[in-house]
């Protein structure tokens, strides 16, 4: 038998007493698992640090269950319910969409149809193996198909039709470019020539079986392990697009290209992919203008909000100017719910106290062990301290392939990768658990969903980011929760996501905050209810580095999922096409929080600056930090350099930092601390702070590459800590726990915890 | 159909949607969307099949973009300049090479149907000549005995193939490859012996003669050989036919899909292979006693070398030659072989030395037959040029202008350039004290000699770059090499393991500074 595999995920990533909370486990190689609930403690192995930590806590969920894999499905698709077989026409028919293909050549793509793979029946217009437009039908056991000429060129927008004559057999394929000054990849000053018209006499009448789905971007098959599912995806943006009765000629074509509506008379469908757009956002329905209303249903996250065939670059938000926003992208690679059976539910015990837990599942042999971690909030905030685990950040790196697949990642990092058996496996499995908005997808384009109802294997203990060889996230943030426990603090735990729902209400009850070790991605609810939090007189230690950096939002409907955009500047995995820079799910602006007037420095007095992997450095005292105000907080600590060690490459600055600026909004009253020594030239400045190029960016040239500890009061006896570094959690378990971070942490947090008026205050 | 509006401002698709905003269309090139389409083309088929008389290939030409249409298989022009060739040239030639000529088409027709046998069926029969002489006897003899007009020779024919098809089928469902080709030998052997001994076919006279011709009575001898012509020239046309039908519909393709050793694969999916098999061979035995039935009614008889083991030896040098396996190399094999054979009489026996020395130097020294030497010729030339190419590549040499013009992006010729002069001011930096300092502090901080080496490791493309697996966190780790393609898992370059995740950072330094030296 093959070496067992268990992957798992819940339906929730934060729930309360009462709550339900759903697993669903997919294993293979196995004929039970074992599960186990544990609450984390520790998840760095970093031998100078207490290691892995866990504690097996009793509940009913502890048994064996029987195994069985569940598939996914990937690709994103629009499927259309169509009871009344309205798309299963008899008699002859037209078929008619605006194109921009961006992966013609790789397998059989549908556009739009009605198609079974494995039965060869129906008819469908899509891109053949060799890159060219085909229209094809089937009866159920033969197929027949016509092909225009030349190939599809990629990222080029295309009117693409399709008509057949049922009496006689004749099919026709059209495909017209219909590229303008703004909307393609190639100008008119390219001698291409797009246009292609076939026609062709096919020996199959298309036959219609009810139970085959009408999709656009996918072709319906069954095997019987999996049952029905959705193949031969398409790649590339689809704008408005249709069914009409009867066959369609050239100059009716022609007019329905350059814009027009085709005649009432002849719609079976027609989607305006323009149609039912908010100021708020757009959702996954794509509506059917047409007399029959048969609107098609997005699965697995079709890129809404993109530029159509129309666009004409004047225009840089589908709120601006819809008509010209009507493109709809999909991949063969998308992957945002697995959408698999429950497992097993377990409804959280009063007396389970807040804290982050995961289920441990192991496979008979033992060789396969999963941990579907999630956190358990308090359903009445009772402790003092709250710590705010950044799942939004978890999202954007969840099933990252950086160190597989970016060429730069080892410039980056200036450490060769260093990967784990988990890693190999996803990878050579094609990563179907699908990718992190770090990540491309098969056409080039960057990920923009990502979603945790899917198993997330780098948001688990013990693991470490091949790209900078340490715990990255979830498992760095356990350093924090160890501290916390060691330390003996009353604390709760709480997520991105409660803070995304219930704003300010969610961190109002705690006396402190502390943010996890990377909280990069913020949705404007959750910016609000920090920025809100510390006008009232919240205290918030911020212990990352290029924290509050991208604009992201959780989706109305599905908050399990979260959409970001990469813009033209930032430190990004990718870069989202002209004019596509806007949020589908909300209509914001995506980017840097900065590019928004909300630079992090605003609300936590540091933001990016640089990043590198190779050492971590500590930090000296500023002068500023003798100041009776704020000499507190070094209390015990001895000598001016604090954090010359660390999980996280050897010292407490590193990784990813932060510095203080007044010009993008660091509060002027705050005081550096202390600031890192000198990083080597693997920290170059980051590039939203370059005007200019020139040699001599790096840590040894550059005096903004550095980190900042930055602290300041806020209104109401409220108060910011900013460590300004990645590495800092990770040198809070060294020498067992009794070392000048952790004493630093202690004077802040021990001070944040008590009511009324903070030390130092004159 | 109604008539097909645009409306200008507002097509208003119902429920309040946004106006399609036709100006922004304006922008589009002025050709690709103004006006009526050109009127689409019309791809013409063969009837009652999917297939197009010529496949065209159209493509935009990589230097100037414009659409080429190429014919991507020429075999059908080739094939009609051919057989328009064959047809008309032995109409100019003497009588002699008239009647050569009717002896070519008629063997061609036998061989291309053995094809069938040989090459679709995969029955390896060389029991072919035998069957068209049974049916060449058989109808002769009913010619003579029963005064059988020519037609109804031909027409009786396939009956006696097929006859001899059901008997000779039998064995083939038992016995593989040699032993049912010794088989089929032997068989043959017993018909000559038989034709020989036989009174009633003729033992006496060397031969059955005096049945029906198909020639009318009273023509001249030169009409009479240019119609025996072109009745052997249809038949091969028929024989031509046959192979199309049944090798390019449903039974051939199933045979094709499953060649003999994906057998049990094929039985699997439910293909009844062996039936299948058979049924080809005795279409083609049918086919054969026709060819047979021919025979007779063009030599007026039949004669016992038809099952001589000299005259199978030289049809098995006619497919030989050409190349077993396609129609194109039977006639050509045919030809040559015919060619020698009636046409330099004057050559003696030598010519079948000739023809023995043609045939070892197709087996020996082409793959495929005389048929297929010209794509032969061409892999060769392209593995040559592909070979030249990597050991270039490999040395770090330019680009040669006849590859860079098949290098679709450009730049990638410009970065190989680049890469060598990198390389080449890098390598005197490599020095043991540079790999002391690595050794004692992967990490860093670095001195700038060695920062200069590794960020030029560092940014190399991710295909085939090093990186390292922990087989066992803190304890076990291997240098590995990335594939780059999803999907496709790291390979382990060697054995060796290291205890620390420096030691494996410094293992990776090793391998890029040798990699180096050695470009
Ligand atoms: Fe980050």
């Amino acid at each position: 038998m093959a070496k067992s595999q268990i992957y798992g995920y819940s339906d929730k990533l934060s729930v309360k007493a009462g709550d339900d909370i759903k697993f669903m486990i997919s294993a293979e190689g196995t004929a039970t698992f074992k599960a186990r609930l544990v609450r984390l403690i520790h998840g760095d192995e970093h031998p100078d640090g207490p290691g892995f930590l866990e504690e097996p806590i009793e509940a009913p969920l502890d048994r064996d269950w029987p195994a069985r894999k569940q598939y996914v499905q990937k690709g994103s698709f629009l499927q259309v319910a169509d009871p009344a077989r309205v798309l299963a026409p008899g008699g002859a028919f037209t078929l008619h969409a605006y194109v921009f293909p961006t992966l013609p050549g790789a397998g059989r793509q549908v556009i739009i149809g009605r198609w079974s793979v494995e039965r060869n029946l129906g008819y469908a217009l899509g891109i053949n193996g060799s890159g060219r437009l085909e229209f094809w039908v089937g009866d159920g056991a033969q197929a027949d198909a016509v092909a225009a000429e030349p190939l599809l060129m990629p990222q080029v927008w295309y009117f693409v039709a399709a008509s057949f004559d049922s009496r006689t057999g004749n099919a026709v394929v059209h495909q017209q470019a219909v590229l303008n000054r703004y909307n393609s990849l190639l100008s008119k000053i390219v001698p291409y020539d797009y246009a292609s018209h076939v026609s062709e006499r096919l020996r199959v009448r298309p036959g219609h079986a009810g139970d085959v789905r009408f999709l656009i971007g996918g072709a319906s098959e069954r095997s019987e392990a999996r049952g029905e599912f959705v193949s031969q995806c398409y790649n590339g943006k689809i704008d408005r697009c249709g069914v009409q009765g009867g066959v369609l000629d050239g100059r009716e074509l022609a007019a329905i290209s350059a814009g027009g509506k085709p005649g009432a008379a002849d719609i079976l469908a027609y989607w305006d992919t323009t149609a039912g757009y908010t100021d708020r956002g757009i959702g996954d329905t794509v509506i059917d203008v047409g007399p029959h209303k048969l609107h098609a249903e997005g699965v697995n996250c079709p890129v809404r909000a993109q530029t159509g065939w129309n666009w004409n670059g004047r225009n840089d938000c589908f709120r601006l100017a819809p008509e010209e926003y009507g493109g709809i992208e999909f991949h063969n690679d998308a992957m945002t719910d697995c959408r698999w059976e429950p497992s097993f539910s377990y409804t959280i015990p009063a007396e389970l106290k807040s804290g982050v837990y995961a289920v441990k599942l192991t496979a008979e042999d033992e060789r396969a062990e999963e941990y579907v971690p999630f956190v358990v909030r308090a359903a009445r905030p009772r402790a003092p301290i709250c710590l705010l685990l950044p799942t939004a950040s978890y999202l954007a790196y969840a099933n990252a392939q950086l160190s597989f697949e970016a060429d730069a990642v080892q410039a980056i990092t200036a450490v060769t990768p260093i990967l784990q058996d988990i890693d190999v496996e996803i990878y050579k499995n094609g990563v179907e658990f699908g990718l992190s908005t770090y990540d491309h997808h098969a056409d080039g384009a960057g990920v923009c969903y990502s979603s945790c109802r899917r198993p997330i294997f780098n948001m688990r203990p013990k693991y470490r980011m091949p790209a900078v060889c340490c715990p990255w996230q979830f498992p760095a943030d356990l350093s924090i929760v160890a501290w916390l426990d060691h330390m003996g603090y009353q604390y709760e735990v709480l997520t991105d996501e409660d803070l995304d729902r219930d704003g300010i209400a969610a961190i109002k009850p705690y006396r402190v905050v502390i943010n996890g070790s990377h909280c990069e991605y913020y949705s404007e609810r959750m910016m609000d209810a920090t920025e809100d939090y510390l006008a009232e007189g919240g205290r918030l230690a911020y212990l990352s580095g290029n924290g509050y950096y991208w604009v992201v939002a959780f989706r109305e409907k599905q908050p399990w999922i979260m959409e970001v955009r990469k813009l033209e500047a930032g430190s990004r995995a990718w870069q989202a096409r002209a004019g596509e820079h806007y949020l589908a799910s909300t209509g914001e602006r995506s980017g840097l929080w900065r590019h928004r007037n909300r630079a992090p420095q605003k609300l936590v007095g540091a933001g990016f600056t640089s990043e590198g992997m190779d050492v971590s450095v500590p930090y000296r005292r500023m002068p500023d930090s003798y100041d009776p105000s704020v000499a507190w907080i070094f209390e015990g600590v001895r000598g001016e350099i604090v954090g010359d060690f660390g999980l996280a490459r050897g010292g407490a600055a590193g990784i990813e930092i932060d510095r203080y600026d007044l010009t993008l909004g660091t509060p002027p009253h705050s005081v550096i601390l202390a600031s890192s020594e000198p990083f080597t030239d693997n920290y170059p400045l980051v590039q939203e702070d370059v005007m200019f190029m020139h040699p001599g960016m790096g840590g040894t040239q550059h005096p903004l590459v550095r980190a900042d500890m930055v602290y300041f009061t806020t209104p109401n006896d409220g108060a910011v800590f900013s460590a300004s570094s990645i590495a800092w959690a990770s040198a809070l378990p060294c020498n067992g726990f009794d070392n000048g971070v952790s004493r630093v942490m202690k004077n802040v947090i021990d001070a944040f915890m008590k009511v009324g008026p903070l030390p130092g205050k004159r | 159909m109604e008539a097909f509006r645009v409306s200008g401002a507002s097509p208003a698709v119902g429920d309040g949607a946004i106006a399609t905003n036709i100006s922004a269309a304006a922008d589009l090139t002025a050709a690709d969307t103004r006006g009526a389409w050109a009127r689409p083309r019309l791809r013409v088929r063969y009837p009652f099949t999917r297939r197009t008389p010529l496949l065209i290939r159209v493509a935009y030409d990589p230097r100037s973009l414009a659409t080429r249409r190429t014919i991507v298989d020429k075999r059908p022009l080739y094939w009609v300049a051919g057989l328009i060739l064959l047809a008309i040239v032995p109409l100019l030639g003497s009588n002699a090479l008239l009647s050569s000529s009717t002896v070519f088409a008629m063997y061609a027709a036998i061989n291309i149907v053995w094809i069938l046998v040989v090459g679709t069926a995969g029955i390896w029969s060389l029991a072919t000549l035998a069957i068209v002489g049974v049916g060449a006897y058989g109808s002769a003899y009913l010619s003579i005995t029963y005064g059988l007009p020519w037609w109804g020779m031909i027409a009786i024919g396939p009956v006696f193939g097929l006859i001899c098809g059901i008997i000779i089928a039998i064995p083939a469902i038992r016995l593989e490859g040699w032993y049912y080709a010794l088989l089929t030998v032997g068989l043959a052997e017993l018909c000559r012996v038989y034709a020989v001994q036989s009174q009633a076919l003729g033992s006496s006279e060397g031969g059955l003669y005096g049945a029906a011709t198909f020639i009318p009575n009273g023509v001249s001898q030169r009409t009479g050989l240019v119609i025996s012509f072109f009745a052997a020239f249809v038949l091969m046309l028929a024989a031509l036919a046959l192979y199309r039908v049944v090798n390019g519909q449903r039974l051939g393709r199933l045979l094709r899909a499953a060649p003999e050793k994906q057998e049990a694969f094929a039985e699997a999916l439910g293909v009844n292979y062996r039936a299948a098999r058979i049924r080809v061979f005795l279409i083609s035995s049918a086919a054969l006693g026709l060819i047979g039935g021919f025979y007779a009614t063009y030599f007026t008889g039949a004669s016992p070398s038809l099952f001589s083991m000299d005259n199978m030896m030289l049809l098995l040098a006619m497919i030989t030659i050409g190349g077993i396996g396609t129609t194109g190399g039977a006639v050509v094999g045919t030809l040559i072989v015919v060619l020698l054979d009636q046409v330099f009489v004057e050559l003696g026996p030598l010519r079948l030395i000739i023809v023995a020395a043609i045939m070892l130097a197709s087996v020996l020294f082409t793959r495929g037959g005389l048929f297929g030497v010209a794509t032969q010729f061409s892999t060769w030339r392209s593995r040559r040029k592909s070979e030249r190419r990597a050991q270039r590549s490999e040395r770090g040499g330019e680009v040669m202008p006849d590859e860079a013009t098949e290098i679709r992006d450009k730049q990638t010729i410009y970065v190989r350039r680049f890469d060598e002069t990198v390389r080449k001011h890098l390598r005197p930096l490599v020095t043991d004290e540079v790999i002391a300092e690595h050794k004692r502090n992967p990490s860093g901080p670095h001195s700038d000699t060695l920062e200069r080496l590794l960020n030029y490791f560092r940014r190399a493309a991710i295909t085939d770059k090093y990186g390292i697996l922990a087989v066992k966190s803190f304890a076990e780790y291997r240098v590995i090499a990335l594939s780059g393609r999803r999907g496709v898992p790291p390979r382990v370059v060697d054995d060796k393991v290291y205890a620390t995740p420096d030691e494996a950072q410094h293992a990776v330094f090793l391998r890029r500074v040798q990699d180096l030296m050695q470009s």
